[in-house]
């Protein structure tokens, strides 16, 4: 006999019956079947005929009717048994949600087509959201391993009359003590700030970037050091013998991970100093390589608690329960208290800005971290809005399965738990690909995000905390992409939906909702483009602006010289006189001078200068250069007037100076500047002076170039001869005939042979360097708009797609009677691409509209264009107008080959 | 037009009636009912499992009728039903209700024919 339990069973799988109830069923059913199957027989089928007429039995009718009802016809629920009925419930409802998984797996599988794209788009969505949270979470809310970091804060003194910005942010040693000991609201404060330090080691002269800091900064940070000690309050007392401590990249990098140069003592600065402790490779303070405890006798006018050489960056850590509001309250009245011993340093009318330690790294790269997370979660929606479509077409298209479900006693609960089981499946599928492609993507984020703006001690990756919220994610998509079909599913009366042919009348009346999912796509694929566009523009025109010289042609060397020159006139100009001489001798060099400043990278000291007779109110100041004669030639810089330094000046430390067109303009107006005496105010008291006259005589006027940031106008210069100061950082810039980087090597073997003491900083071609700091934030941007943009446009061109190739088949019969009418294909594909461009055109104007009011979230990171740029906003109206047509050409094609006959036919 | 038969209800109703005629005088399990279902038609009326035993059940449900296991010696158990006092009742009134609609039925038929 056969065994007809299990056949019945899976029919009453469904139903959700009381477990005994069911086995009282299914034992009278298969008692019935045996009665049929044996009858078959016995009136002559042969055993298979017998077998599938019995089968038949369970197959006619309604078996939803089983289920128990009471006297209103409403369904029973199962009484409590053995369990109690909670558990029952809980256990009836995971066997549900496993059968309802089970059974959306077994759907999914039988439509791969659907399911892949799907996925993918999911995956997409998903991907770039984990990206945006990756990012945003570690760079916003966990970039830090410092004890308190969220409670970090510095502060500025901002001038209320002086230029925007956030005002002086250093302070001079005793000033900083001061603050550290007048405040109640800072648990402690710490200062430092950072030089080149030079490492004299075997092979030769080294720089390492150095933070000089106040003795209680390891205290402060509180992370434990990966060997030996931090600093400690005693290293930074009067006469304590010379520490430093070292980041682990320069340990590993430089020496080797090698635990035995701990408690060595390495030359620095020409000072013996010991290495006493190796940091773990998070703990990156001041963003420095080698960190150094100020003690209060060190620098040039040493001295116990007078001066260190440099005023201080200083950070303070608020006490619990503390707030910004109150730092700036309180370090509003103590800095006026600060300001009378200092009244110097203090402007007239001031006012304490606080920042956080992040708000004040980050500045203005939040908007952009803000851009980011608003993408994501634009790319998330545009993904969801795919899959919602799939789905509700999907959902359209097994309109009648779903009314045979729900006619076999399928409850509307059961039936949206069924839909949004496939949804979930989806999305779990989505997450899981696209954690993937976060993965990948946050390493691409890690590679092309610039490092200035963001904090180096952030770990840019997945963690818990970022898992989770995708998790989150999956869950918010499931629910967006399966309400809609979920909703269609048990709407409408079922005897009509189980007459309709293939749901056409439902899709129908569809066809607005996913008519407006369409465009809502079109529309924020538009936004991202426009963003995308606006970053492009951005680069472009920073790419292209006039600096003024030729970065591809110009190098520099940073030189460190330390004891080499010592702050002795005589030696520093003997060294560049001999390095220069050599480095022109280089092939493919063909100019070299030495400045105290790198164009368009590194700006030189800013003095405050004057005219003799000429009255001013507002304070003047211009950039100061001390360069060499070839200098000019070197950069390509035009003489507009008069002439450039000469080799005599230079020789002679002669009291002239060459300004900038910017200058002259700005103080001298239209009179020539040529042959008058300008006064640079202080320079007898800069260090390192020889010359005391603060008085020059210009001798010529040369032409603009980018000598501050590329973003800003040139500042107003003065060219002096080098030979006057030793005072500010040195450097030689070369111009060649060859790619500068290539002499990178020759320029460092040159510099040696003059003398080994000296160190290389930082070298290559301006260009390069633009590249990784000033154009590092909008390349960025561009990447990362450009990348999302380009995810959007595809999942966009998906969705119009999807939806046309839809509707057409929904339209197939119309179509028909339209060319049984006579209608010509010209007609048709008119009818659909017209119907298609219908919706990309209502997209593209909301997008347009949406763009206009947030693409102004962007305005500080554009340059050169404004937020409404109209070739930005035009290049991407035409960019979707041209995808979005193209998306609907092969469903139009497609119905354009509707053979009428068969299209009338098959209704 | 609104009868009093105009019942969308009527054709389960004569299903009803069928099952609880057939068990006035005898309890009968659910093959032997929809055996003598179609033996009685004459082959013309049929109820296949997915049908019968779901209206056995609501009859039960709405204690017409009742079920119960029997076991006889050497035979398998079998479910018997048999009609309640209540059911019994509806069987009457049904009964006269039915009789009733073919009667109007027959004569409206019988008018448009003359």
């Amino acid at each position: 006999m056969p065994d007809w339990e299990a056949k019945i069973r899976e029919r009453l799988a469904p139903l959700g019956l009381d477990p005994s109830r069911e086995a009282d069923i299914v034992e009278e059913l298969a008692q019935h079947l045996d009665d049929c199957y044996e009858r078959s027989l016995t009136e002559g089928a042969k055993p298979g005929e017998a077998y599938l007429a019995a089968l038949a039995e369970l197959d006619r009718g309604d078996l939803a009717d089983l289920k128990p009802r009471n006297h209103r016809g409403a369904i029973i629920m199962a009484p409590p048994s053995a369990f109690s009925s909670r558990t029952a419930r809980l256990s009836r409802l995971l066997i549900d949600l496993g059968q309802d998984l089970r059974f959306a797996l077994r759907g999914l599988r039988k439509q791969p087509g659907f399911t892949l794209l799907a996925i993918l788009a999911l995956s997409l969505g998903i991907g770039s959201a984990t990206v945006g949270f990756g990012v945003v979470e570690n760079l916003f809310f966990d970039p830090y391993p410092y004890k308190g970091a969220d409670r970090m804060v510095t502060f500025t003194i901002r001038d209320l009359k002086g230029p925007a910005g956030p005002g002086r942010s250093w302070f001079a040693l005793n000033e900083f003590l001061d603050y550290q000991q007048g405040n109640r609201v800072f648990d402690d404060m710490v200062g430092s700030y950072h030089i080149p330090v030079v490492y004299s080691g075997r092979g030769g002269a080294e720089t390492f970037l150095g933070a000089f800091v106040t003795p209680n900064t390891f205290d402060f940070f509180g992370v434990p050091p990966l060997l030996g000690r931090g600093i400690t309050k005693d290293d930074g007392k009067p006469g304590a013998p010379p520490v430093f401590v070292m980041n682990y990249r320069v340990w590993r990098e430089r020496f080797g991970s090698d635990p035995k140069i701990l408690n060595t003592v390495f030359t620095l600065n020409d000072r013996p100093t010991t290495l006493v402790g190796i940091m773990p490779p998070r703990f990156q303070a001041f963003g420095c390589r080698i960190w150094i405890p100020i003690t209060l006798d060190s620098g040039p006018t040493g001295g116990p608690g007078v001066l260190t050489p440099r005023p201080l960056w200083v950070l303070g850590r608020m006490k619990p329960g503390v707030n910004l509001a109150s730092v700036a309250a309180e370090m509003n009245v103590l800095s006026k208290q600060v300001a009378k011993s200092y009244s110097k340093m203090y402007p007239a009318e001031f006012v304490v800005r606080v920042y956080t330690l992040n708000d004040f790294v980050l500045g203005d790269m939040k908007r952009m971290l803000y851009a980011l997370v608003a993408t994501v979660m634009m790319l998330l929606l545009i993904a969801c809005g795919n899959v919602a479509n799939l789905l509700l077409a999907r959902a359209t298209a097994r309109d009648r399965e779903i009314a045979v479900r729900a006619s076999i006693g399928a409850t509307p609960g059961r039936l949206v738990r069924q839909l949004m089981a496939e949804s979930f499946v989806l999305a779990a599928a989505g997450l899981i690909a696209g954690c993937g492609l976060a993965y990948f993507g946050l390493k691409l984020v890690v590679a092309t995000i610039p490092q200035g703006p963001f904090p180096a001690e952030a770990v840019i990756g997945l963690n818990p905390v970022v898992l989770s919220l995708s998790l989150g994610v999956a869950f918010l998509v499931t629910f967006l992409c399966g309400l809609a079909p979920a909703l269609h599913a048990v709407r409408g009366e079922l005897p009509s939906r189980l007459a309709s042919g293939r749901g056409a009348n439902v899709g129908l009346s569809h066809g607005r909702f996913r008519g407006a999912v369409v465009a809502s796509q079109i529309a924020l694929s538009l936004v991202l483009m426009t963003g995308a566009g606006l970053m492009v523009r951005t680069f472009l025109a920073l790419r292209h602006v006039d600096l003024g010289f030729d970065p591809a042609r110009i190098g520099f060397a940073e030189i460190n010289a330390g004891k080499a020159i010592d702050h002795n006139l005589d030696r520093q100009k003997v060294f560049f006189q001999q390095l220069l001489e050599r480095v022109q001798a280089i092939p493919g060099v063909t100019a070299a001078g030495e400045t105290s400043s790198i164009p368009a990278l590194l700006a030189g000291p800013y003095a405050p200068i004057d005219v003799p007779g000429i009255t001013h109110s507002e304070r003047w100041g211009a950039m100061l250069e001390f360069c060499s004669e070839d200098y000019f030639r070197t950069l390509g810089l035009q003489l507009q007037h008069g002439r450039t330094l000469t080799r005599a000046d230079i020789d002679s430390a002669a009291q002239v100076a060459v300004i900038n067109r910017t200058l002259a303009i700005k103080y001298f107006g239209k009179a020539d500047p040529v042959g008058k005496r300008m006064q640079v105010v202080d320079f007898d008291k800069i260090p390192g002076q020889t010359q005391a006259s603060p008085y020059f005589e210009i001798i010529g006027v040369v032409a603009d170039f980018k000598n501050f940031e590329v973003r800003l106008p040139s500042e107003p210069e003065v060219f002096v001869p080098y030979t006057l100061s030793t005072a500010g950082f040195r450097n030689i810039v070369v111009r060649s005939s060859v790619k500068p980087e290539s002499l990178d090597s020759e320029i460092r073997r040159a510099i040696w042979a003059v003398d080994s003491n000296v160190a290389v900083g930082a070298s290559g071609s301006v260009e390069n360097w633009l590249d990784r700091t000033s154009f590092s934030p909008p390349h960025f941007g561009t990447i990362f708009l450009g990348t999302f943009a380009a995810v959007g446009l595809a999942l966009a061109g998906i969705g119009v797609f999807s939806v046309m190739a839809y509707t057409v088949s929904l339209q197939t019969h119309e179509v028909g009677i339209r060319m049984a009418l006579g209608a010509q294909r010209g007609d048709v594909l008119r009818m659909v691409l017209w119907n298609g461009v219908r919706l990309i055109v209502a997209g593209v104007i909301v997008g347009v509209l949406s763009s206009y009011g947030l693409t102004r979230f962007l305005a500080n990171q554009l340059w050169g264009i404004s937020a409404t740029d109209s070739w930005a906003f035009g290049a991407a109206v035409v960019v979707m107008l041209v995808a979005g047509t193209a998306a609907c050409i092969l469903p139009a094609r497609k119905a354009t080959q509707v053979d009428p006959l068969i299209a009338i036919r098959c209704e | 037009m609104e009868t009093k038969y105009n019942n969308p209800e009527w054709k389960k109703g004569s299903a009803e009636l069928l099952v609880l005629s057939l068990l006035e005088d005898q309890a009968r399990h659910g093959y032997d009912i929809s055996r003598l279902i179609e033996s009685r038609s004459a082959g013309a009326l049929r109820f296949h499992v997915a049908s019968l035993y779901p209206l056995l059940y609501r009859l039960e449900e709405r204690r017409w009728i009742q079920g119960r296991w029997v076991e006889k010696p050497k035979q398998r158990r079998r479910r018997f039903y048999s009609l309640t006092p209540e059911g019994r009742k509806v069987l009457t009134q049904q009964r006269e209700s039915w009789q009733a609609f073919v009667e109007a039925i027959r004569q409206v038929t019988g008018i448009e024919h003359a």
